[in-house]
C-alpha cells in the first residue's frame, strides 16, 4: 500500500475505529470518523443516564498485549484503576464461587447432589463420550454430565439462545487455551503455570483487571478528544449507506445525518467497523450474488440490558453475578458501583444492569422500555436481590448485533466475502464486528493498529489476530515490507528464549525410544559380546573349559563353551538382548506417555475453570 | 506452532541416542559396579574371598579380588561399559537414521 495517505476515513467511533485514527494520527496522517451515533466507544460505551453510569454488559480491561496496555496508558493513565474481581454464580438463591470450589459448592449443593456430581463426574472418567460433537458432550466430558447441567447447560443456552446440543464442541474448544503437551510438561516441571520465578502467582483476569475511573466510555472520549485536538474529526449521527467504489478502489462513502441529508466523504484510505453483513449490502457497484448470500448468512445475537435505581447502598459485592436459575430469563447482572466507585452519583444508591441476551425477531426486543423494567424489577425480585419497593427509576439500552455468531457456515460465507474485499485494498475491514469475530477490545484495537501500519506499508495480517492465542507475535506476514519504512522486529525476550530452550530439552527428553531399534541394538551388543567371552574361553582352552560361563545354558538352551555352542549362544543372546531392548522401550514410551497425558489432562482442567467467563 | 501439532511432534518424535553419553553412563556402571563388586568382597573377607568374580581374570587380564584388582577392574569395567554402550548407540542410530553425536 501507498504510504503517501493524505487523508483516511474510519467508520465507526468503537475501539477498532478511533484506535486506527490514533495510530493514523500518530504517524502524521489525517482521518476522518464517522459514527452513526451520538456516543463513541460502540459496545464499549459508557451511558449516562442521570449520573448513573453504565457499560454495555461491564467491560474489563485486560490484554497480554503490551502495545494495547501502552495505548491504553498513553490514553488514560490516572484514570485507570485496578479493580478486584469478585463475581458468582447464583443458582437456587446460594451463591457458588466462581472458579467452582468444593467446599462452597458442597455447602450449596447439599451432600447428596454433591455425591450425584461425583458419581456423574466418576461415570464420565470411566464411559466418556466417544465422540465430542456439541458443547454438551464437549463440557461433560470434562466436568461430568451434572456439573454441567447445573452450571453450564442454562447460562449457555441464555447466551447463546440455541441448546447447547447444537453449539459445535470446537466452539467451547476454541475458548480455551489449548496447551501442547510440551507446555503442560514445562508448567508442570518447571512451574511455569501462573507462577513468576520468584514463586509469586501472576494475577490472571479471574483475579482483577483494569477499569477506567467513569466505565470503558472514558477510555473513547478521551481517545476522540485526544484526536480532536490534533484535527481528526469524529462526525457524529453520521450512518455510511452507501461505498462508491471502482477499479478495485474506493472513493468515497456516503453517510446520512440526523437531519436525513447525505453527505459524501472522500479519502485515499478507508477503515470499516461496521458490521459485515452492511458492509457488503452497501457496496456500490453491488458485489456478486455469492458475496452477498454470503454477508446475509452471518448472523447476530443481539443484547439488552435494563439498569435499574435501588435506593441500598450494598446488594452483593460482586462486579457480577451469573444466573444461572432456569426461572429467570436475565442471564447476568453487573453492578456497576463494584466496577467503579463513581459509576454512581450518590454512594447511597446503588444501579444493577440486568442483562438479556434475544435475537432481534424475539418478542422482548420489541416490548416497550416500560414493560421490560417490569420485567427486570420482578426477576431481580424473584432472585431474592431486592424488594420491590427499593427500585427508584429504570431505563433501558438495546445493542444489535452484540455478538456475531459462530454458525457450521459462517467460516465459508466469511471466506467468500474476504475473497472479495481482498480485490479492493484501500478498504480495510478491522474490529469485532468488522471482523465477524467474538474479539474484545484489545483484538478489535490491535487489527485497527495493523490495519493504519498496513497504510503506511506493513504487511500484517489482521485477520490473523485473535486467531490463536499468541497472536501478537506471528501476525506479520511473511513477505518483506515494500514500503519506506523497516518494520522492527522484536527481539525475542529473555523468557521466550529460556522457554523454546526448556521446550527443546523437554521434547528431547519425552521423545519415543524406538523399540526396534533399541531391541537390534541390544541384541546384536549381546550376541557379539557372548560370541567373543565364548570364543576366547576356547581359545584360552584348558583342561575344563569355561565351566562358570556354560552355566548360562540353564537360560540358554543348549548353550555351552564351545565352537557349536558360540554360535548357538550368539542367535540366543541376539534374541534376547532384542526383546530386552524391545521391552525396555516400550515400557518407557509408555511411562512417558502416560505422564505426560496426565499432566495434558490436568493443565486441561485447569485452563477450562474460567469456561463461563468465555461463553 | 499450534498445540496440536506440537503435541504430534512429541508423540511422534524418536529420540535419538547420544552414544557418547551412553558409552559413559555405561562406562561408569561397568567400572563403578565391578569395583564396588571386588570391594565388597574384599570387606566382607572370608576363606576364599570372591572365587566366582576371580573368573573375570579369563577375560581381564591382571583382574583378581584383591584391592589393586579392584582397580585394574574399575579400568576393565568402565572400558568394556563404554564400548558396550557406545555399540548399542551408534547401531541404534543407524536403525533409526540419524548420525549418531559423540
Ligand atoms: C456484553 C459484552 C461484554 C463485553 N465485555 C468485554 C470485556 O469485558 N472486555 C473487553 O475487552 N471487551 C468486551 N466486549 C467486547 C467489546 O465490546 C468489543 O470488542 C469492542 O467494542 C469492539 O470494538 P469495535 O470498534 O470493533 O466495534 P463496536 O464497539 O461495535 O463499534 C463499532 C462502531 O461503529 C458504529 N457503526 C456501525 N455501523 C455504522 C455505520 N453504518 N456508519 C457509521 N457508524 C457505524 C457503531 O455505532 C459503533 O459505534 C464485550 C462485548 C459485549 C457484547
Amino acid at each position: 500500500m501507498s504510504t503517501e495517505v493524505k487523508n483516511a476515513v474510519v467508520i465507526g467511533a468503537g475501539p477498532a475505529g478511533l484506535t486506527a485514527a490514533y495510530e493514523l494520527a500518530k504517524n502524521g496522517i489525517r482521518s476522518t470518523i464517522l459514527e452513526a451515533d451520538q456516543l463513541v466507544g460502540g459496545i464499549s460505551r459508557t451511558v449516562n443516564y442521570k449520573g448513573y453510569r453504565f457499560d454495555i454488559g461491564g467491560h474489563r480491561f485486560f490484554s497480554k498485549v503490551p502495545l494495547i496496555n501502552e495505548v491504553w496508558d498513553d490514553i488514560i493513565d490516572e484514570d485507570m484503576l485496578l479493580r478486584p474481581r469478585l463475581s458468582r454464580i447464583l443458582y437456587r438463591n446460594h451463591f457458588f464461587d466462581y472458579p467452582l470450589q468444593a467446599k462452597n459448592a458442597l455447602t450449596g449443593l447439599g451432600l447428596f447432589e454433591a455425591c450425584m456430581i461425583g458419581l456423574s463426574f466418576a461415570r464420565t472418567k470411566v464411559f466418556p463420550s466417544r465422540q465430542e460433537r456439541n458443547f454438551e458432550e464437549w463440557v461433560s466430558n470434562r466436568f461430568g454430565y451434572r456439573l454441567y447441567n447445573i452450571f453450564f447447560k442454562t447460562y449457555t443456552e441464555k447466551v447463546w439462545g440455541i441448546p447447547c446440543t447444537e453449539i459445535s464442541a470446537d466452539w467451547a474448544a476454541q475458548r480455551i487455551k489449548n496447551l501442547s503437551l510440551v507446555e503442560a510438561v514445562r508448567n508442570a516441571l518447571l512451574g511455569g503455570g501462573g507462577k513468576t520465578k520468584d514463586g509469586k502467582i501472576i494475577t490472571t483476569l479471574i483475579d482483577e483487571f483494569k477499569y477506567p475511573r467513569l466505565g470503558p466510555g472514558m477510555m473513547w472520549e478521551c481517545c476522540q478528544s485526544n484526536l480532536e485536538s490534533q484535527g481528526n474529526h469524529t462526525k457524529m449521527g453520521r450512518r455510511v449507506e452507501r461505498i462508491r467504489h471502482s477499479h478495485g478502489k474506493v472513493e468515497c462513502v456516503y453517510a446520512r445525518d440526523e437531519n436525513g441529508e447525505l453527505e459524501e466523504f472522500s479519502g485515499d484510505q478507508f477503515f470499516s467497523t461496521m458490521p459485515l453483513r452492511e458492509l457488503v449490502n452497501m457496496m456500490d457497484p453491488a458485489p456478486p450474488d455469492e458475496v452477498i448470500k454470503a454477508a446475509n448468512s452471518l448472523a447476530y445475537r443481539d443484547y439488552l440490558t435494563v439498569v435499574l435505581m435501588i435506593k441500598r447502598a450494598e446488594i452483593f459485592p460482586d462486579n457480577w453475578i451469573y444466573i444461572h436459575s432456569p426461572e429467570v430469563k436475565m442471564g447476568r447482572i453487573q453492578n456497576y458501583k463494584n466496577w467503579s466507585p463513581e459509576m454512581v452519583p450518590d454512594y447511597s444508591r446503588t444501579s444493577l444492569g440486568l442483562e438479556y441476551f434475544l435475537w432481534d425477531v424475539d418478542d422482548e426486543w420489541t416490548w416497550s422500555d416500560d414493560r421490560l423494567i417490569d420485567l427486570g424489577l420482578k426477576e431481580t425480585v424473584t432472585l431474592k436481590l431486592i424488594e420491590e419497593n427499593e427500585v427508584e427509576d429504570g431505563t433501558v439500552v438495546r445493542m444489535k448485533k452484540a455478538y456475531p455468531i459462530y454458525d457450521q457456515h459462517y467460516q465459508s460465507h466469511l471466506d467468500v466475502i474476504r475473497r472479495y474485499l481482498d480485490t479492493i485494498p484501500n478498504l480495510q475491514t478491522i474490529g469485532r464486528n468488522g471482523q465477524h469475530r467474538y474479539n474484545n477490545q484489545d483484538h478489535s484495537m490491535l487489527t485497527g493498529i495493523y490495519a493504519a501500519r498496513n497504510v503506511m506499508g506493513a504487511k500484517y495480517n489482521i485477520w490473523a489476530v485473535n486467531v490463536e492465542k499468541e497472536y501478537h507475535e506471528e501476525t506479520v506476514s511473511d513477505e518483506k515490507a515494500t514500503g519506506d519504512r523497516m518494520i522492527p522486529r522484536r527481539l525475542v525476550p529473555d523468557d521466550d528464549a529460556e522457554s523454546v530452550a526448556s521446550d527443546a530439552v523437554i521434547r528431547a527428553a519425552f521423545a519415543k525410544l524406538d523399540p526396534f531399534a533399541l531391541g537390534s541394538a541390544m541384541g546384536l551388543v549381546f550376541a557379539i559380546s557372548l560370541f567373543l567371552a565364548t570364543t576366547a574361553l576356547i581359545l584360552k582352552g584348558g583342561e575344563v573349559v569355561g565351566p562358570h560361563l556354560s552355566l548360562l545354558g540353564h537360560y540358554l538352551i543348549g548353550y555351552k563353551v564351545s565352537w557349536s555352542g558360540a554360535f548357538l549362544g550368539l542367535i540366543e543372546a541376539g534374541i534376547g538382548g532384542f526383546l530386552l531392548g524391545y521391552v525396555g522401550a516400550g515400557l518407557r514410551n509408555w511411562t512417558m506417555s502416560s505422564y505426560t497425558n496426565l499432566l495434558k489432562r490436568r493443565a486441561d482442567l485447569d485452563e477450562s475453570k474460567d469456561l463461563l467467563d468465555k461463553v | 506452532m499450534s498445540a496440536r501439532s506440537a503435541d504430534q511432534e512429541v508423540s511422534h518424535a524418536i529420540a535419538r541416542m547420544k552414544a557418547g553419553i551412553l558409552a559413559f553412563i555405561f562406562a561408569m556402571l561397568g567400572g563403578g559396579g565391578l569395583f564396588v563388586m571386588t570391594a565388597w568382597l574384599l570387606i566382607k573377607g572370608g576363606p576364599q574371598v570372591g572365587k566366582t568374580l576371580n573368573l573375570l581374570g579369563h577375560f581381564f587380564i591382571g583382574y583378581s579380588v584383591s584391592w589393586p584388582g579392584a582397580f585394574v577392574g574399575l579400568l576393565y569395567g568402565a572400558v568394556t561399559g563404554a564400548i558396550i554402550g557406545w555399540c548399542i548407540g551408534i547401531v541404534y542410530n543407524r536403525i533409526v537414521g540419524v548420525p549418531s553425536a559423540s
